[in-house]
């Protein structure tokens, strides 16, 4: 039961019950509304019956030559929505969208080293982990760094793992 | 950014570098340096100027930085700067230090005087379009952007224009004709050079349906602009929209067909599909040029009953059904649910049109079988519960029952199931019906299976929700449905244990936490409600919309440091991005998502707007006063910094508090307290017209938004009425009279007398019926007691600013006979005394459960006695100015002496007010932690009887003590841990704390009282 369609501004005034998720981050408006300004495309919101905001996801499209890339910033589901592969939904859409019209390589995102399940999640979904970047969040827990190539990348250059972990002035980009 | 290379405002760049470099790494001191080598080179450079601008801006040495850019804007104007030395960059560093000062005004004249000079260079005339885009001029914004058009016919310019005469007509009173203007200039540039973005066709539609041509617009869609709308399904959703409001429902429904071949789990294009192909009678969105992004569906729900002839209507379900089960048999993930919930919308629209056969409950039943272990089921059925007769909802409710019962589903899905028919219990309205006795046993079932179950999330990671966390969430909401009921204070304390015990197991579910602030809040442990609140991470834009769930209960608290705090959080992030928006507007302009431009502009619109935010700006103001007043210079102090409380008076003119906009989200609140302002709690049961879910939320809208208004208004005059009060109490007993100063004091005395009748209004009276009203309290025939709080802190403060008022103008009810004496200084005194009585006789021990008027004393004492205070303070210092205390024979001495034992009687007054409340919160602490902990735990722990409080602790309990380790580590190491004397302890440790701030407040208060009266 999910319409899901462009995320709007007066949807930040309803993602309450997705954001208070303890592993959600609510951002400050810049972030949201740069994100609005720049990539619309890449920042859509699920809905139930009745307008309730299942869960959204936020993403950009970024990179030069073979790491012109889609990258997942946040994708959350409210806990009345979960275990019904709505993730899985937003995540195809996101994909699609690199894939097909902007024509990206592969897709990436970073996930916490501890959280498990969203882990286990991506990897179902075709991401492998590609690099482990030490201390990425905040300073104290470790980020891995996962990709899914795309149609572009035919022999899936773009997520042969590196074999060492790097630090966070390392990345190509924020 | 340059004009020419290597040069920056007409300086080598590498000498300009390391000023930057220094700044950026906030070096200032080094910056500060090398700027003064820079102007001692280039004395005549304005670049250099703005540079040292920037730094003094940036250590926080406002004023000289504003002085130096007026330097720089000088010289801009007065010399023949050529064009090098007036680019861009030493515009937009100028504009960057201007804007920070708050001067966009400034900034703009720099670049209109610049691009007065070099017409035809575009990164001027970019700046300066981008100047207009801060200052939200869209008419200055089209006319420049149609200059850059000009100069290079761009399509980004030509939209930009476009989009300024967009803002225009949406969000300022631009006529509609402007309209055809901005579609005929799209029409000639298409004829010349097409259009290639995306966004640009959207715009281009978006014009055309405001004018209502939707044949025109449908025409480009289908043409090859519209091929670049690049995402299919958002260019079909236009189509159908356009055919529907063009009436062409046949062809509208068509499309959403299409749009549910390629999504068919598209609840929104469904309800679209079904109300164009039965034609019903909807409204459409007309938000402007939102298209792609705005929820476009129809509110569908609501919608009227179609009028098409039977025959028709019965085909047309016919190939409805008939589409939704092709649906369903092309879907087999198991996961789509709209094609099973559209069957029952069908059969919905049958009951409308007066069919009475079985099928929506077949419909349901099989929507039942199917998702009915999923946790939204009740949540995707609850708007068809209102189409249900009470028999049917108890027949389904017993078919789903029975299905549940004989289900070979896995224990994850029976248990699923189970928790679907508790919810669906509440859903439809059973719970508020059934017999006390029933209704403890449902709440002891639902906290049963969830202990029961415990096992099936013994190997879940502790990031992942746990198997039935909802049901401790309803048990805690139908043990408050019992306090309701039954007023015994045992439910409402294991409505808190529930959620703690939960929370004991895993502590990151929110439900209970948000829950725990209110219980907390209504049991008067607003510090541990605090606490829970803070553990929300409540930041950025949530500030706005669930701030509510504590910031009402803090302003009314004397937990002012945690008010203070958090009116800070919220000012800032509201100011912060007021202040930024229309950055990020241009940054939409830039990257050509021009819908965006018009929804970012429509947005600040409504936050700015926020009756939050004016409620905020107010509070604020009024809690420094409150804090701030130990002596009057403090408080004026205050009142300049707030141009002598006018500032507030002009945040909420009529013309703002008609435009309020209301952002919070109140879906998440309590039913109990649908909003802050109603808490069905405190008003006697009356069983399913006020919990029945159709209700709840009718209080919300209209009700809310006129309390709201009145608070605000009364609350904003609040710090120039003390202005006022403080200036009249001087004026009248001023020993020397200045020249010239009565006709200022005689305009004081209108304007606070003129403000007195708008406080008045806003408590729903006019002048003289608020005057006779405390007037008649005051002499005992009528009572406080017919009164809520907000209006007994109005009559107070009314009273006292009244008071202050009548030492300049007397009035003739405030008048004793002998026509000398003021008795407004009695009539306040007997309010004082009216009103801490009548609190005090009807105030409930805090221990002893809710329902105690700790909120109205904290306000009186802290809002109308302060103020009072303030205006003796005022009197004294004109009485007794400083090293004036020789005695002094005369008129004058005469009248002192009269006011003397006026005021000093008041402060008498005050205190032994004061001194009763103190009084009463020192025997509220009487006893031990221990002895008061003992009281509480006998609440629920008194009956050992199967119904009654304490069952349900007694299962938490048990589960706790007979926990196995095959819970998991965890669950088993959480449980080892509980103890529900320990939640008991620190509810009663947090009521203590409550009590002790306001009784350090009402501490100081005596003391400054007793400083006052040794004064003299």
């Amino acid at each position: 039961m999910t319409t899901i369609r462009r995320f709007c501004c007066e949807d930040l005034l309803r993602f309450a019950p997705v954001n208070f998720d303890h592993l959600t981050e609510t951002f400050n408006m810049s972030f949201y509304m740069s994100y609005l300004a720049r990539w619309p495309d890449y920042f859509h919101v699920a809905e139930a019956p009745g307008n309730r905001i299942m869960g959204y996801i936020m993403g950009k499209v970024e990179g030069q030559g073979e790491s012109w890339h889609g990258h997942v910033t946040a994708v959350t589901v409210a806990c009345e929505y979960r275990r019904q592969q709505l993730a899985k939904k937003l995540m195809h859409l996101l994909e699609d969208i690199s894939d097909k019209i902007d024509k990206a390589y592969f897709v990436d995102l970073f996930v916490r080293a501890s959280n498990m399940p969203a882990i286990k999640m991506y990897e179902k979904l075709g991401y492998v982990v590609y690099r482990r970047v030490l201390r990425y969040y905040s300073g104290e827990e470790d980020g891995l760094d996962m990709r899914k190539a795309l149609s572009r990348d035919v022999e899936k250059k773009s997520m042969i793992p590196l074999k060492r972990p790097i630090t966070p002035d390392e990345l190509e980009y924020d | 950014m340059t004009s020419k290379p290597g040069l920056a405002g007409g300086i080598p760049e590498r000498r300009v570098r390391p000023i930057w470099d220094a700044v950026d790494s906030r070096q200032f001191k080094t910056a500060l340096k090398l700027s003064a080598a820079l102007l001692a080179k280039h004395p005549n450079s304005p670049y250099a100027i703005a540079l040292k601008a920037l730094i003094l801006e940036r250590t926080g040495r406002l004023e000289e930085a504003l002085s130096v850019c007026l330097e720089a804007k000088e010289l801009l104007h007065s010399s023949n700067l050529n064009m090098v030395q007036m680019d861009d960059l030493t515009l937009s560093t100028l504009q960057i230090v201007f804007q920070r000062l708050d001067r966009l005004d400034l900034a703009t004249q720099c670049y209109e005087h610049a691009c007065r000079k070099f017409p035809n260079n575009l990164e001027l005339l970019m700046g300066l379009f981008n100047c207009y885009v801060r200052e939200y001029s869209f008419v200055k914004q089209q006319q420049t952007a149609i200059k850059l058009y000009k100069i290079v016919a761009e399509e980004r310019f030509l939209l930009w224009a476009i989009c300024s005469i967009q803002l225009q007509v949406l969000c300022s009173s631009g006529g509609e004709k402007l309209l055809s203007l901005a579609e005929a200039l799209l029409k000639k540039h298409i004829a010349s050079h097409s259009l290639h973005e995306p966004e640009a066709v959207v715009m281009y539609i978006s014009i055309l349906e405001q004018q209502a041509r939707y044949e025109d617009a449908l025409d480009i869609l289908s043409g090859n602009l519209g091929s670049l709308i690049g995402i299919e399904v958002d260019r079909l959703r236009l189509q159908g929209r356009l055919l529907a409001r063009a009436c062409n429902y046949t062809a509208a429904a068509e499309i959403y067909q299409k749009v549910l071949q390629a999504r068919p789990d598209d609840w929104g294009s469904f309800l679209n599909y079904l109300g164009c192909l039965l034609g019903t009678d909807f409204s459409w969105s007309t938000s402007g040029s939102s298209q792609l992004c705005s929820s476009d569906n129809v509110d569908f729900q609501g919608g009227k009953s179609t009028n098409l002839p039977l025959e028709v209507f019965d085909s047309r379900i016919e190939s409805a059904l008939s589409f939704v089960q092709k649906l369903q048999m092309e879907v087999h993930d198991g996961l789509a649910r709209c094609p099973y919930l559209a069957s029952i919308e069908i059969e919905r629209q049958c009951r409308l049109r007066g069919k009475t056969d079985a099928k929506l409950l077949e419909a349901l039943l099989n929507y039942f079988q199917r998702f009915g272990h999923l946790s939204c089921f009740a949540s995707d059925l609850e708007c068809f519960s209102s189409t249900l007769t009470q028999t049917e909802r108890a027949e389904i409710f017993g078919r789903f029952i029975e299905i549940s019962e004989s289900s070979k589903h896995s224990p994850l899905k029976k248990l699923g199931q189970a928790i679907t028919i508790f919810k669906l219990d509440e859903v439809f309205g059973f719970l508020t019906v059934l017999p006390v006795e029933e209704l403890v046993e449902t709440s002891t079932k639902m906290v049963d299976v969830y202990c029961k179950n415990l096992v099936l999330s013994s190997d879940l990671d502790p990031q992942e929700n746990m198997h039935g966390e909802e049901l401790l969430q309803m048990a805690s909401s139908a043990l408050v449905m019992l306090y309701w009921r039954t007023r015994c204070y045992g439910y409402l304390l294991e409505a808190l244990l529930v959620l703690e015990f939960g929370l004991n197991i895993r502590k990151y579910v929110w439900q209970y936490k948000l829950s725990l602030v209110h219980l907390y809040s209504y049991v008067n442990a607003l510090p541990l409600a605090y606490e829970w609140y803070g553990t929300l991470d409540t930041k950025n834009i949530l500030l706005e919309t669930v701030s509510h769930h504590i910031m009402p209960q803090l302003f009314v608290s004397p937990l002012w440091s945690e008010t203070s705090a958090l009116l800070k959080d919220y000012l800032k992030f509201m100011d912060d991005y007021l202040r930024e928006a229309a950055d990020l507007t241009f940054l939409a302009y830039r990257h050509r998502n021009y819908s965006k431009v018009i929804e970012f502009v429509q947005f600040k619109d409504r936050l700015e707007h926020s009756n939050q935010y004016l409620a905020a700006r107010t509070e604020y103001w009024i809690l420094q006063l409150k804090q701030e007043t130990n002596t009057l210079e403090e408080a004026e102090c205050i009142l300049e910094k707030l141009d002598r409380g006018m500032q507030l008076l002009e945040v909420s003119s009529d013309e703002k508090l008609n435009s309020l906009t209301f952002n919070e989200d109140l879906q998440l609140r309590p039913w109990w307290s649908p909003s802050s302002h109603v808490n069905y709690l405190s008003e006697p049961f009356d069983g399913l017209s006020a919990c029945s879910r159709e209700n709840l939320f009718k209080h919300q809208a209209c009700e809310n938004g006129n309390i709201v208004r009145n608070v605000i208004a009364r609350k904003s005059l609040v710090p120039r009425l003390i202005y006022l009060s403080i200036q009249s109490a001087t004026t009248s007993l001023k020993e020397t009279v200045e020249p010239n100063a009565s006709e200022k004091d005689a305009n004081s005395n209108e304007e606070l007398r003129f403000l007195l009748e708008k406080y008045a209004r806003s408590l729903g009276l006019s002048f003289d019926d608020a005057v006779k009203l405390i007037f008649e309290i005051s002499k005992g025939q009528r009572s406080f007691k017919d009164f809520g709080t907000d209006m007994v802190v109005g009559c107070m403060n009314f009273a006292v600013f009244l008071n202050a008022w009548n030492l300049c103008s007397n009035h003739p009810l405030l008048l004793h006979q002998d026509g000398v004496n003021l008795i407004s200084w009695n009539v306040v005194e007997n309010l004082v005394n009216t009103c801490i009585a009548e609190q005090l006789i009807c105030a409930r021990r805090v221990l002893d459960g809710p329902g105690s008027n700790l909120p109205s004393l904290v306000q009186l004492i802290t809002e109308p006695f302060t103020w009072h205070a303030l205006v003796i303070k005022s009197c004294l210092r004109s009485m007794l100015p400083l090293g004036k205390k020789k005695k002094k024979s005369g008129l004058s001495d005469h009248l002192n002496l009269r006011h003397l034992s006026l005021v000093s009687n008041s402060i008498d007054c005050l205190s032994n007010g004061i001194q009763k409340v103190h009084k009463w919160l020192e025997d509220q602490m009487n006893g031990s932690e221990d002895s008061r902990l003992d009281i509480l735990l006998s609440q629920v722990k008194v009956m050992q009887s199967e119904t009654g409080p304490g069952s349900i602790l007694r299962i938490l309990e048990e589960c706790a003590s007979s926990s196995h380790e095959e819970l998991g580590e965890r669950i088993y190491g959480a449980l080892q841990l509980w103890s529900s004397a320990d939640v008991i302890r620190k509810l009663v440790n947090s009521q203590a704390s409550l009590l002790l701030k306001f009784q350090d407040i009402c501490g100081a208060k005596l003391k400054m009282l007793e400083v006052m009266k040794r004064s003299f």
